[in-house]
């Protein structure tokens, strides 16, 4: 009888104990939890694959939760914004946070991190970095500054690019420039030797003595190419000591006599403002303008597949080139800049510890060189360089050496604001309403009525 | 028969289903027009004058109640004053030459001519007014391109043989809005002048005729006198019109070059959402409310409008 018992209690011990072992195995899969994570992209045809390898880094990052055991689960859901550039999307994104309807993640151009950072909607990443070494610890530590506000780190580079001015060899050369002349003029913008002035007394020659109608042409809305112009002179826009924005009266007027000049001189055309940009590629692209300030992804976005350039190196640069912004004057300091794009968190996200590592997956070489390679963007990590997919892609390397003087946009919140007013100084220099001094008048003054805490010297 | 006090019973009966239907009336008829003001018009006046007393800015966030937004328009704003006149020339002009002059050329002329005849050109005037608006500034656009392509330039250089493109956007922009915005304005005058001239009993012209009248003479004895209140009411209608309209404007010459086009009511818009300048967009928009409201008044003194309002003095039968 006994014995019957402790036979009977004993297969009952076993089922137990083997249901609750088959349960305790199966309560993963019925336990599992989703994690949706909403991420904020615009539209924007040169950086598809910022969004896509958020999206495909969710795959990994799952592959590793579930090795680790984790019940939970990513799921990236992509809030497209269909604004025309990266100052709108980012007002709207501020509009978008301040009605409590932010997503997790977003991506925005570096210099309005410090916009979501005063009002307390962005996650400060600076632990995050330091404890995943493995996602973030080879960035070009040149990219970080443009993450960072005045109190850390507050978002992770995404990419990089160089902004120069494009020129047209074949033009040069029908102007009466030898070839060694033309060729030599990257080198001579990097060592400081071709100024500011020659580059519009080159486009002169061009206008004047080939049928090319334009010779120098920018782009026609707020941006950052010609900024590049502004810290030629010597303009860098933020006092280092306080980081309040700074406008320096001489440096912005120099700046804009250059525009002036080129006006004058019937280089600039008078309505590069009221051009659409297409218009004004198609000018350069078809031969019809000397210059082209712009950045290096309209190789691979537009040059290449609309225009036809030749995509081979050789080819290339038979009869296109770029240069760094030259210096002011002989022997001064050329200059290039950089515009990266980068990864945020909002602060007010659920789970930040999810975002960051998927964050870190997102910022992975292999993934990051897919976007570099198929939009002419320069990558983050060193590791990328040896991707036999980013040596094959010369632009990319021919554009880093650019690195090496590169500077950014000031990270402060009301950059934005203060490039909107530059580029309507622009515009009244080139149709004609302002002088260069008026000009830095009017900066000065709209910025001094509208914006806080401005230096003005 | 019935006695006095039936008599007063039935009439106070009669005087409160009367009074109850006259209520009914008032709430049938005029109650979906009373809600509509006051959603669309009060509502959005009280929280614009709200918001002017705040620092709202691009976060969407209050921090402070404050007047600083009216220190800025009368202190610091530097471009208000030519902002201001801008809005003068722009909508002067445009009343002016087209919404109120053109429009009734264009009906005194297409009520002149044979009806099938009048009937196509209104038809073809109305177009600008019947296109989408960005589909009517992209031809435009196309019109006044400053390369060889532009249908301006096509037709100076290859007609005229002028040498190099014009380029109208930098050159005449004040000129192309009040152009572009008065080819759509002519026609809401148009319609209005042709159906009072329509409404002019045709004997008179037939006695002007007879009394050796000729087509200027009659324009002037017998339409124009009846035209004044249609030409007043256009012209109130179309300067408030005019006051806070920019579509076009933003979309031609996104109200440059420079601050060339930027009109008033564009103004604000690039204080508030280009700039994200909400307090002080709403402070400025305030203005524009004020001034909106002192021109209908102005224009109603003006023409006298009170008179066009009260019951005609003989009954036509």
């Amino acid at each position: 009888m006994i014995h019957w018992k402790i036979g009977t209690a004993a297969l009952l011990c076993a089922a137990l104990a083997g249901g609750s072992a088959a349960f305790l195995a199966a309560t993963p899969l019925f336990a599992q939890e989703t994690v949706k994570l909403e991420l904020w992209s615009r539209q924007d045809p040169s950086g598809p694959l910022r969004p896509g390898n958020v999206i495909k880094a969710a795959e990994r990052l799952n592959k590793e939760l579930e090795a680790e055991g984790s019940p939970k689960r990513v799921e990236v859901a992509v809030r497209e914004s269909p604004a025309k550039g990266f100052d709108d999307d980012a007002l709207q994104l501020l509009k978008v946070f301040g009605i409590g309807e932010g997503p997790d993640i977003f991506i925005a151009a570096h210099e309005w991190i410090c916009a979501f950072q005063e009002d307390g909607f962005v996650l400060k990443l600076d632990d995050y970095i330091t404890k995943y070494p493995q996602h973030f610890g080879t960035i070009f530590p040149t990219l970080w500054p443009s993450a960072k506000c005045p109190d850390g780190t507050y978002a992770i580079p995404q990419d990089a690019e160089a902004r120069m001015f494009f020129y047209n060899k074949k033009l040069l050369r029908e102007a009466g420039y030898d070839a060694a002349f033309v060729d030599a003029m990257p080198e001579r913008a990097l060592s400081g030797d071709l100024t500011m002035d020659e580059v519009l007394e080159i486009a002169k020659q061009v206008v004047d003595k080939t049928k090319a109608q334009y010779g120098v042409l920018h782009r026609p809305n707020k941006g950052p190419d010609y900024i590049m112009v502004f810290q030629a002179y010597g303009s860098d826009f933020v006092d280092p000591a306080t980081g309040k924005l700074l406008l320096e009266r001489d440096k912005l007027t120099a700046a804009f006599g250059w525009f002036e000049r080129g006006v004058k001189e019937r280089v600039i055309p008078a309505n590069n403002t009221a051009m659409e940009f297409d218009a004004l590629r198609k000018e350069f692209y078809t031969g019809n303008a000397a210059f082209w300030m712009y950045g290096i992804w309209d190789l691979g976005s537009v040059a290449f597949p609309t225009y036809g350039l030749p995509q081979d190196e050789k080819a290339f640069f038979a009869d296109w080139g770029w240069i760094a912004g030259p210096a002011p004057q002989k022997g001064g300091s050329p200059v290039t800049l950089t515009h990266p794009i980068v990864y945020a968190i909002a602060a007010d996200t659920k789970e930040p510890e999810l975002a960051v590592r998927l964050l870190g997956h997102a910022s992975a070489a292999d993934l990051n060189t897919d976007h570099a390679v198929t939009t002419t963007h320069l990558g983050i990590k060193p590791e990328q360089l040896e991707d036999p997919r980013y040596a094959k892609a010369w632009p990319l390397a021919k554009a880093t050496e650019l690195l090496k003087i590169t500077k950014f946009l000031p990270n402060n919140s009301q950059f934005g604001d203060l490039n909107g007013i530059i580029y309507a100084a622009i515009q009244g220099i080139e149709s004609g309403r302002l002088t260069a001094e008026k000009a830095a008048d009017f900066v000065i003054e709209e910025a001094s009525s509208t914006l806080e805490d401005v230096t003005v010297k | 028969m019935t006695s006095i006090a039936d008599e007063l019973t039935i009439e106070r009966r009669g005087h409160s289903g009367s009074a109850a239907r006259r209520r009914t009336n008032f709430v049938i008829f005029l109650g979906p027009a009373v809600v509509l003001t006051v959603l669309f018009f009060v509502v959005p006046v009280v929280i614009d004058i709200a918001v002017s007393f705040t620092d709202l800015s691009r976060s969407l966030r209050i921090s402070e109640f404050t007047t600083e937004q009216y220190e800025k328009v009368f202190r610091t704003d530097r471009r208000l004053s030519q902002v201001i006149g801008l809005t003068f020339i722009y909508v002067f002009g445009t009343l002016a030459i087209f919404n109120v002059t053109f429009g009734l050329i264009l009906a005194v002329t297409t009520t002149a001519i044979r009806n099938v005849s009048g009937s196509f050109f209104r038809g073809v005037w109305l177009l600008p007014r019947m296109s989408p608006s960005v589909l009517y500034i992209l031809l435009w656009l196309w019109a006044v391109s400053p390369t060889e392509a532009g249908l301006v330039n096509q037709v100076l250089m290859q007609a005229f043989g002028l040498d190099a493109p014009l380029d109208l956007l930098t050159s005449a922009p004040i000129a192309l809005i009040i152009i572009s915005n008065g080819f759509i304005g002519a026609s809401m005058g148009m319609i209005i002048f042709t159906s009072a001239i329509r409404g002019i009993p045709e004997h008179l012209f037939h006695a002007a005729a007879v009394d050796g009248a000729g087509t200027f003479a009659k324009i002037r004895f017998i339409t124009l006198p009846a035209l004044r209140w249609p030409i007043s009411f256009v012209t109130i209608y179309q300067t408030l019109s005019l006051l806070v309209s920019f579509e076009y404007i933003l979309l031609l010459t996104k109200g440059g070059p420079f601050y060339d086009t930027t009109v008033y009511a564009l103004y604000v818009y690039r204080r508030a959402f280009e700039s994200g300048q909400y307090g002080y967009g709403a402070a400025l928009a305030l203005f524009l409310i004020v001034i909106g409201v002192v021109v209908a008044l102005i224009g109603w003194r003006f023409f006298d409008m009170e008179r066009l309002l009260q019951r005609p003095r003989i009954e036509v039968h």
